[in-house]
């Protein structure tokens, strides 16, 4: 089977601080992470490889240093990895940047059967790029999956929907975009992330090599703006957790668990 | 702006590689993960921790610079250092545990053993399947390994040993450490000799654990061999190479308690000033306060001075070049600046720096064995001081 996985460079948002007058993240003192949605995905697709064979293209756009999660990918099991860069296509919205992944996986995978993306990024949690980059490649897509099953041309999923637990079935070539809930991706060995490193199989395209329209990426061919952005206002609550440690702690992350897991950017289910 | 480009090519380069970013982040995540939810209780507990060691194996963390060939990862000295700078500012016992097995436990099999121990010993090591260690220090010798009073005398096919090695730094878990033990006494320069010393040869036995300030999840302690039969396949290198290992190895070594030193300063400063940022005194918080300010300023300039003498020890190792002054320099800073940093930010921390439930308490008693081990901070001063002085002025 061929895997495609879409990834992004986001910064480490719990270490970021706010800038009080621009309203913006200061994201230049962040370190650059692997978004962990886009990380859960390709922990899915290894795990799918590992039972069906294949080949995983991981594929990123982002400035030069977001090769970093390419190598970091390879490690973890990924075979190839590709870098769209170029400052034309920089200040995208989500419609560019389906456009753009669109016509790279046309370029370096045409004959891919499923692709899997992080059902939303820490950094901006529009949920979008995925669903529209399966309308821009023409296939059949499925949200917020949890769990994945191969059978022949049929991908079983399951996922929580509304309160109900759905299980669908699709027809490959499709696109499903992954939760946190499952695939808690593997560290990598160090060994591993040596070697992505001295021979790792990276290609860097920019906007010439996929042919792109120059009206139709980056700022310039987004068909939204950002108008402002601002913290949300606090809406504190007094909660006090009685009881036995070991229960208020257990109480703690049992309604909170959420909520501290997306302030960390990390999965905190299967670590104790 | 980092690199310092003339003519003749780049001269300076201070700006990390991608690689060593990543290797970075990606050992600062597990650290944080996996072991800094249990590093306060594992050094109050002074107990190692198997479950970690469990999930550091297949990360390499074991052969980190193992060739591919036996199972290692192959890095660079800088990796090297930064994983252990790493391991470090999250729990220093278990830095000391990974660099103690790699610098001088493993290394020393890989640079002068025969291809036999190699194949035998290193993918073993390397693996993490056995825990590596270095046993030179006895009750009558430290500083000065003159006065090692273990001894191997030939029997056959076979030397036995006898003698006892205290203060052993992985003393309780390792699988076959490398004892340095007197094979001529007669012969002062070409005195001693090392063995590998599997833990299952009849007569070696474990001491007590040591009782120590610091570094307390790491069971260093005392190694007993009565009469432990060790076959000569074992023996490293040819009998009367003891001392020339020893000085070999340690070089290498210290750069692993350098970049140890250099995690726990790190870590000691990062709580400095986050709880500058939280602590409020006079209705602001204390980094507001010009005297804690100097003393952050100075603990920052003060870390990146002696991390770029480190990384320049390292760099020096990699090219080839010797790096025995330097690996000493990077000792002495790093271990002098670690023992600073964490007393300043005890200070800082006023009396909860003092309590064991603030972590800056631990980075305090870590800090300070890293100016005794691998060399003391005096015997660095002698390295350097040789070398200082035998350069033609």
């Amino acid at each position: 089977m061929k895997f495609v996985v879409c990834i992004k460079q986001v910064p480490a948002v719990s270490e970021l601080p706010w800038d009080p007058q621009t309203g913006t993240l200061m994201r230049d003192l962040a370190e650059g992470i692997m978004n962990p949605a886009c990380k859960h995905a390709l922990e899915a697709a290894i795990q799918l490889k590992e039972t069906l064979g294949g080949h995983i293209t991981a594929i990123t756009m982002g400035p030069p240093a977001a090769e970093e999660i390419l190598h970091e990918a390879i490690a973890m099991g990924a075979d190839k990895g590709v870098l769209l860069t170029d400052l034309r296509m920089a200040g995208g919205d989500t419609l560019v940047t389906s456009h753009t992944l669109g016509m790279a996986i046309a370029k370096v995978c045409p004959d891919v059967d499923l692709i899997l993306c992080g059902c939303h990024t820490s950094d901006s949690e529009t949920a979008q790029v995925g669903p529209q980059l399966a309308v821009e490649l023409d296939v059949p897509s499925v949200a917020y999956v949890e769990h994945l099953e191969v059978l022949g041309t049929t991908l079983t999923m399951r996922r929580l929907a509304d309160n109900f637990l759905e299980t669908l079935e699709m027809d490959l070539p499709g696109l499903v975009t992954m939760t946190t809930k499952h695939y808690q991706p593997r560290y990598v060995s160090l060994g591993g992330l040596n070697d992505a490193f001295l021979a790792a199989e990276i290609l860097i395209l920019n906007a010439d090599d996929l042919g792109l329209d120059p009206e139709r990426i980056g700022i310039k061919g987004s068909a939204t703006r950002i108008q402002n952005v601002y913290a949300p206002k606090a809406q504190k609550e007094n909660v006090v957790l009685k009881g036995a440690v070991k229960h208020i702690v257990e109480e703690l992350f049992a309604r909170f668990g959420d909520r501290i897991a997306g302030a960390i950017g990390k999965d905190l289910d299967g670590r104790q | 702006m980092y690199r310092l480009e003339h003519e003749g090519g780049v001269s300076l380069d201070f700006y990390p590689c991608m690689k060593h970013k990543v290797i970075r982040k990606t050992v600062r995540e597990f650290a944080e993960i996996e072991i800094g939810p249990i590093a306060h209780d594992i050094d109050q507990e002074a107990r190692f921790p198997w479950e970690v060691i469990e999930k550091m194996r297949p990360m390499h963390f074991f052969g980190l610079q193992v060739p591919k060939e036996y199972g290692g990862a192959d890095l660079d000295s800088i990796s090297y250092a930064i994983v252990i700078e790493e391991l470090s500012r999250v729990c220093a016992a278990i830095g000391l545990c990974v660099t103690v097995h790699n610098s001088v436990g493993l290394y020393p099999i890989l640079k002068f053993g025969t291809e036999e121990q190699k194949r035998r010993f290193v993918p073993l090591l390397a693996s993490g399947e056995i825990i590596g260690a270095f046993c030179i220090t006895e009750a009558n010798a430290g500083s000065d390994a003159g006065g090692v009073e273990t001894h191997a005398v030939k029997d056959g096919n076979h030397y036995i040993v006898n003698g006892t090695k205290i203060f052993v730094t992985n003393g309780a878990i390792c699988g076959a450490p490398l004892i340095f033990a007197v094979t001529n006494a007669k012969n002062s320069k070409k005195a001693a000799s090392v063995f590998i010393v599997e833990k299952t040869t009849p007569g070696y036995s474990v001491g007590e654990i040591e009782d120590l300030c610091g570094m307390r999840a790491n069971p260093v302690s005392s190694l007993f061999l009565e009469d432990c039969r060790v076959p000569e396949e074992n023996l490293l290198m040819n009998l009367g190479d003891g001392l020339k290992i020893v000085l070999i190895t340690l070089d290498t070594g210290r750069i692993g308690i350098a970049a140890q030193a250099l995690g726990i300063a790190q870590a000691a400063f990062e709580a400095s000033v986050r709880y500058s940022k939280e602590r409020q005194q006079f209705r602001q918080p204390i980094g507001s306060f010009q005297t804690i300010q100097n003393m952050l300023a100075d603990m920052a300039t003060e870390i990146d001075a002696v991390r770029l003498l480190l990384y320049r020890a390292c760099a020096y190792k990699d090219a080839g070049v010797t790096f025995s002054t330097e690996a000493a320099m990077a000792k002495l800073s790093c271990s002098t600046v670690a023992s600073r940093v964490t007393s300043q930010a005890v200070q800082i921390h006023g009396g909860y720096g003092y309590s064991k439930e603030y972590d800056v308490e631990r980075y305090f008693r870590d800090a300070k064995v890293t100016e005794i081990y691998e060399g003391t901070s005096e015997v660095q001063r002698m390295v350097i001081a040789r070398a200082v002085l035998t350069k033609p002025s």
